[in-house]
């Protein structure tokens, strides 16, 4: 694939998130998303950057935010919208809602407990390494989770046991309303990784390529049996924590216009117009990932909710069955 | 049948099942070099090696999550928690996520994991090395709460635990280690859900937990003397609880005592004697009694532990009581 294509087609998956995350806040608007929704405009480049590069075999652990994350690795977008939904045909069948939700077929898994992905990846990459295998488990999380106890045990762990885990931090500035500077004491949350003897970069989290480019150096070294990486991906969220939360209580719109001026769509954009695509292909191209979302979504909101029957299946393997 | 110790029998179960299943392993604070506190895995970082046989560091949710990670994609481990009291740092991992990955896969992912912890008093260790937790754990949904009081309990259940792809808790007793039993020598395994009549009787039925079956079992043969016929009961598991079990000797005996090391207030005591009052209601001669431990802090030093848990001696006390 030539450049041109590969920059399209990631082009392509910014404008898929985006227009999902988008739909998904007017449905919480709507109080047709019920709660947990939380949208992840302003940091696609981080999930689209990362996932492309990774394999199906490759695992997910993602965070309260994980709708990105889960799509660029391959989940279903009609399977995601009944998930934030709560509808049958969703990803965990509208039982786990928009914050915590398990696809397997793709190796992806979520939750909303912060912090807490960081030691269960490395027992994924524990696994992995212990059946000579190459695939390596990725664990994304915030800018807060790194002041959680899990952040610490389980990269200290991933680090002593030489794990393939991939720790992507997607400092997008905010821990629900407080600015990260407040309550992370060092400039930059790569900082911290040093404490465990790994080598922390900070990398452009709006510019797609730069995540492209760090990820790829990232699974070279992973691959080859070389130990946990960790990347804070600098980055921003154009909304607020949750869908309609209040957040010029926290931030003013000066400061949003400014990160929104670096919006990773706007900069992929200014890329490929610079390559010689024209506006009209590009306007074409968004027209059609819009109408195709839309039409997931149209579709997922014919979906039926789960039973009462459904909301105590697979509560745990029957007895005798185990 | 052998002869041998609870901390044997966790020995010997756990190699046999690491010998059996490659894919099984054991990870833990001093499970390895020490061999565990109580030497119940000493040796097996010999014949294992440090792969099968993992000591990690002092960091419970991260050996906790680890092993619930691994058991996603392949492995069966046993994390042992080394005590109870520590599981507190553990609790998101195993009970936010290790429980819930069954359900919120629509059943696609099984995650079969072995908590082995203890608790209890024995060790003068006070309050922050002595409780009594597993009342926290039989509220959630998902998990397998298994108390073994004898060392022929521990190796069936222990087997099943590791054989299982249920998430299971497993509390063994700081007390119970260095008990003795006779163990059958085939490779059996006890069904989750299945209570152990321990001694037969007919005046009363004695629902007791881990460490005070043995109480139990010592008020019954005191109380014989005096004319006594106690029925003691283990359900060797607290979830899946095998209700029918208690119903039938409490619908023969008539007359229920429940004893717990763990506080009564909120507890599993509550759930057995409310099981027996909604269901043996017209056979009950008098309201189920409880016999458990103090609502207290476990207090330092030999004396205080053991003043503030039950003993025989409480237990007779309740059951004279009851039948006066």
């Amino acid at each position: 694939m030539s450049d041109n294509e590969q920059l399209m087609e990631h082009y392509q998956q910014l404008l898929v998130l985006r227009h999902f995350d988008e739909f998904c806040y007017d449905l919480k608007m709507k109080d047709l998303i019920m709660n947990g929704f939380h949208p992840y405009s302003g940091q696609e480049a981080v999930a689209v950057g990362v996932c492309s590069l990774l394999r199906g075999d490759d695992v997910v652990f993602s965070t309260h935010r994980p709708q990105g994350h889960s799509i660029a690795k391959g989940s279903n977008t009609r399977a995601v919208f009944c998930e934030m939904l709560g509808r049958r045909g969703g990803v965990s069948q509208g039982i786990g809602g928009p914050m915590q939700w398990i696809d397997k077929p793709h190796n992806f898994f979520c939750g909303s407990i912060v912090g807490s992905g960081l030691p269960i990846a490395a027992g994924v990459a524990l696994a992995f390494k212990r059946q000579g295998l190459d695939s390596i488990a990725v664990c994304f999380f915030g800018d807060g989770a790194s002041n959680t106890g899990a952040f610490h045990e389980g990269m200290n762990l991933a680090a002593i046991w030489d794990l393939p885990v991939l720790y992507i931090c997607e400092n997008n500035q905010y821990g629900e309303a407080m600015p990260v500077q407040e309550f992370v004491p060092v400039s930059r949350i790569s900082q911290r990784a040093s404490a465990y003897g790994l080598n922390g970069i900070s990398v452009d989290g709006m510019d797609v390529e730069a995540v492209l480019n760090a990820t790829t150096d990232a699974l070279e070294q992973l691959r080859a049996g070389n130990g946990p990486v960790f990347i804070e991906m600098v980055t921003y969220r154009f909304r607020g924590h949750y869908g309609g939360d209040p957040e010029h209580t926290y931030r003013s719109r000066e400061e949003i216009a400014v990160w929104r001026n670096r919006d990773p769509l706007l900069l992929a954009r200014t890329r490929l117009l610079a390559r010689g695509f024209s506006e009209e292909t590009l306007d074409e191209l968004e027209g059609s990932v819009r109408a195709e979302i839309e039409e997931d979504m149209e579709w997922a909101l014919e979906q039926p909710f789960p039973t009462v029957e459904q909301a105590t299946d697979h509560v745990m393997i029957p007895l005798g069955q185990d | 049948m052998a002869r041998m110790s609870y901390r044997d029998a966790i020995r010997e179960t756990t190699a046999g099942e690491l010998r059996r299943d490659e894919s099984v392993y054991l990870i833990g604070e001093d499970v390895g070099r020490w061999g565990n506190l109580f030497g119940a895995s000493a040796g097996l970082l010999e014949e294992f090696g440090p792969a099968r046989i993992c000591d990690s560091p002092i960091s419970e949710a991260a050996m906790t999550g680890c092993a619930i990670g691994s058991a996603l994609y392949g492995m069966r481990p046993i994390a042992e928690i080394m005590y109870i009291d520590f599981i507190t740092i553990a609790m998101d991992q195993m009970i936010n996520h290790g429980v819930k990955y069954h359900q919120l896969s629509n059943g696609q992912v099984r995650v079969p994991v072995v908590f082995r912890t203890q608790g209890g008093v024995g060790m003068r260790n006070s309050s922050q090395h002595s409780q009594s937790l597993e009342n926290w754990f039989v509220n959630v949904p998902g998990l397998i709460v298994a108390m073994p009081s004898t060392p022929a309990d521990l190796c069936g259940l222990l087997r099943s635990a590791v054989r299982s792809d249920n998430p299971v808790l497993l509390i063994e007793h700081k007390s119970l280690y260095f008990t003795r039993g006779e163990v059958p020598e085939d490779d059996y395994t006890i069904p989750f859900g299945v209570a152990d009549i321990k001694r037969a009787g007919e005046d009363v039925t004695i629902i007791a937990t881990s460490w005070m079956v043995l109480q139990a079992l010592a008020a019954a043969r005191s109380l014989a003397d005096e004319g006594i016929s106690c029925e003691v009961i283990d359900p060797r598991t607290l979830w899946p609880l095998d209700k029918q079990a208690l119903i039938d000797s409490v619908k023969r005996t008539k007359n229920c005592v429940v004893v717990t090391e763990a506080p009564a207030e909120g507890g599993w005591s509550g759930e057995a004697a409310s099981v027996v009052h909604e269901q043996c209601f017209a056979e009950l001669r008098k309201p189920v009694r409880r016999v458990c431990g103090m609502r207290t802090g476990i207090p330092y030093g030999t004396d205080l532990e053991k003043a503030v848990v039950p003993d025989a001696g409480w237990i007779c006390d309740a059951v004279r009581e009851l039948l006066a």
